[in-house]
């Protein structure tokens, strides 16, 4: 299934809210619960444009669509942290560019090997090592869909839950760029389903594990994803990922909520 | 450090997106371009659109943990993306072959090596460590340079196509990087101003910089051809002398880093 990029970039737009009812979250406000996993999700949102240098210190053929794709998801990732930041600004809670600064200040050294790691890997495993990206990318994308949607169930607040619905909206097209890409690379290489399974089983993590504290790692999962509907809609994406080319059996959402002890 | 003036919220709320519905690409048939225009053209679309390696190169640094930073960096690379699409559709409207763009011939690998300018991610991110955060002021100061020149070569192109449909077009791609310029400028400004060693390591990055950004991708001749046609004669000297003097009036540069810039647009990669 081919990823129509001109059409793609020709209709990327900033997510709008102006014609929704902010003020509503005066009389009806999120529970503090909410507030966290919003405040974590507006951060992944931001920090979308850092993973930019790891896809890129990898080789890549039609490099003009993937840079295409990518300069319009950065844009569309930012704005979904700038509309999830209107929402927190709706219960006092800022959150600026100096805030955002600290929390990459947190990341340390992990951080900063990371493009040197990647890109030392990359040039080891040559073109193959892109189909590992870009399923990344599809699993990231389908988790944030599947994230949006649980809050959107759990919070029942009609304003966020539209909110949400457009944002989810958009990360469905970049599941479509993802697993068109990782379909393609996937299947053209039994080396290359190897090295993603292998990279996917060992490293993968839930979005934001990097930038966030595991405590708050910890209260996403639980908020979203415990119990039977949360265990049910993380085995969905689990069943996306390991229904991709060689990657059949895959349980890596499930895995690393097992992982952390998020109850069933 | 000087309090920041640019407002990169209103900037991204303002982004400037495709300008396909202004280009009046049917004018181009009864008054079509140069070939010298048009290629010349065909090289802006190319550097314009080269800011996703240009993005690697930066945020493997701690360029990256500046927030404020990386959210101006993402409507700057819309909005060029924008501006690059406006120049290929003028470049097909003259009867050229638009390069860098879905379907036209390029070996990744060839590529890639072309769009590091010969220091990859990894010799980048070493660098990085080393510099800290000066080499923010570092990466401004190569935008805000890098910004002067293409507005050059903007100028110099409306004044040789003497093309009304073209002139009404590089007004509105001029004005769209205005903003570019005004944030890369202050930032620059600021950041050399409050620290030497933003200074040093900038006017080290100056000389050893192949300008215009994203030209290795371009190829020896034609990046040549393009300074040449911005740069060469009477016109050319004026716009020279003029870049030479705005680099040297950045505080903590002077007339030795302006002059470095010039004998690396002169003779390609600076030794
Ligand atoms: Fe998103
Ligand atoms: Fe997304």
């Amino acid at each position: 299934m081919a990823f129509d990029i001109d059409r793609y970039t020709a209709t990327s737009v900033s997510v709008h809210w102006d014609d929704l009812d902010l003020e509503d979250f005066r009389d009806h406000p999120l529970l503090a619960g909410a507030l966290r996993t919003l405040r974590y999700m507006a951060d992944v949102e931001y920090h979308t444009v850092c993973y930019t240098r790891d896809l890129l210190t990898t080789p890549s053929h039609r490099e003009a669509d993937v840079s295409a794709f990518m300069t319009m998801w950065n844009r569309e990732e930012f704005w979904h942290g700038e509309a999830l930041a209107a929402v927190l600004a709706m219960h006092d809670i800022t959150v600026d560019y100096d805030a955002l600064k600290a929390s990459r200040l947190k990341l340390g050294w992990k951080d900063r090997l990371d493009p040197i790691k990647q890109s030392v890997l990359g040039s080891l495993v040559g073109s193959d090592f892109v189909a590992v990206h870009m399923t990344w990318g599809a699993a990231n994308e389908w988790s944030a869909i599947t994230a949006y949607q649980r809050m959107a169930e759990l919070e029942e607040h009609p304003v966020l839950a539209e909110l949400l619905r457009r944002i989810a909206k958009q990360e469905a097209r970049h599941v479509a760029f993802y697993t068109s890409q990782a379909r393609d690379r996937l299947a053209a290489s039994t080396k290359a389903q190897k090295i993603t399974r292998f990279a996917l089983s060992r490293f993968w993590a839930p979005v934001g594990s990097s930038i966030n504290s595991t405590d708050d790692v910890r209260h996403v999962m639980t908020h979203l994803m415990s119990g039977p509907e949360g265990r049910r809609a993380a085995r969905k994406v689990d069943d996306s990922i390991s229904g991709m080319p060689g990657l059949d059996g895959l349980t890596i959402v499930q895995d690393a909520l097992d992982g952390l002890g998020i109850p069933a | 450090m000087e309090p920041a003036a640019f407002d990169v919220r209103e900037f991204a709320r303002t982004a400037q997106g495709s300008l396909r519905d202004d280009l009046d690409l049917t004018r181009y048939a009864a008054a079509p371009l140069r070939g010298d225009v048009v290629r010349v053209l065909d090289a802006l679309a190319v550097l314009e659109g080269a800011t996703m390696a240009h993005l690697r190169n930066v945020l493997v640094t701690p360029t990256h943990k500046d927030a404020r930073v990386t959210a101006f960096l993402v409507t700057w690379a819309y909005e060029k993306f924008w501006i690059a699409d406006a120049l290929r559709a003028i470049v097909a409207a003259n009867g050229g072959a638009p390069r860098g763009w879905s379907g036209a011939a390029s070996d990744a690998g060839t590529h890639r090596r072309a769009a590091s300018a010969g220091r990859g991610p990894v010799r980048r991110a070493l660098a990085g460590f080393a510099q800290g955060w000066p080499v923010i002021g570092v990466h401004m100061t190569v935008g805000l340079v890098d910004d002067w020149m293409l507005r050059a070569a903007y100028e110099r192109v409306a004044r040789a196509s003497a093309n009304d449909a073209l002139d009404a077009v590089l007004r509105r791609i001029l004005d769209v990087k205005e903003r570019h310029t005004r944030f890369f400028q202050e930032e620059a400004s600021r950041r050399l101003a409050a620290s030497p060693k933003a200074a040093g390591l900038a006017r080290r990055e100056l000389a050893r910089t192949v300008w215009p950004l994203g030209s290795t991708v371009l190829g020896r001749d034609d990046r040549d051809d393009l300074v040449r046609f911005v740069f060469g004669g009477s016109e050319g000297d004026v716009l020279a002398a003029r870049l030479e003097r705005d680099i040297a009036d950045l505080p903590g540069l002077d007339r030795r880093a302006a002059a470095s810039v010039l004998r690396g647009l002169a003779g390609g990669p600076a030794a």
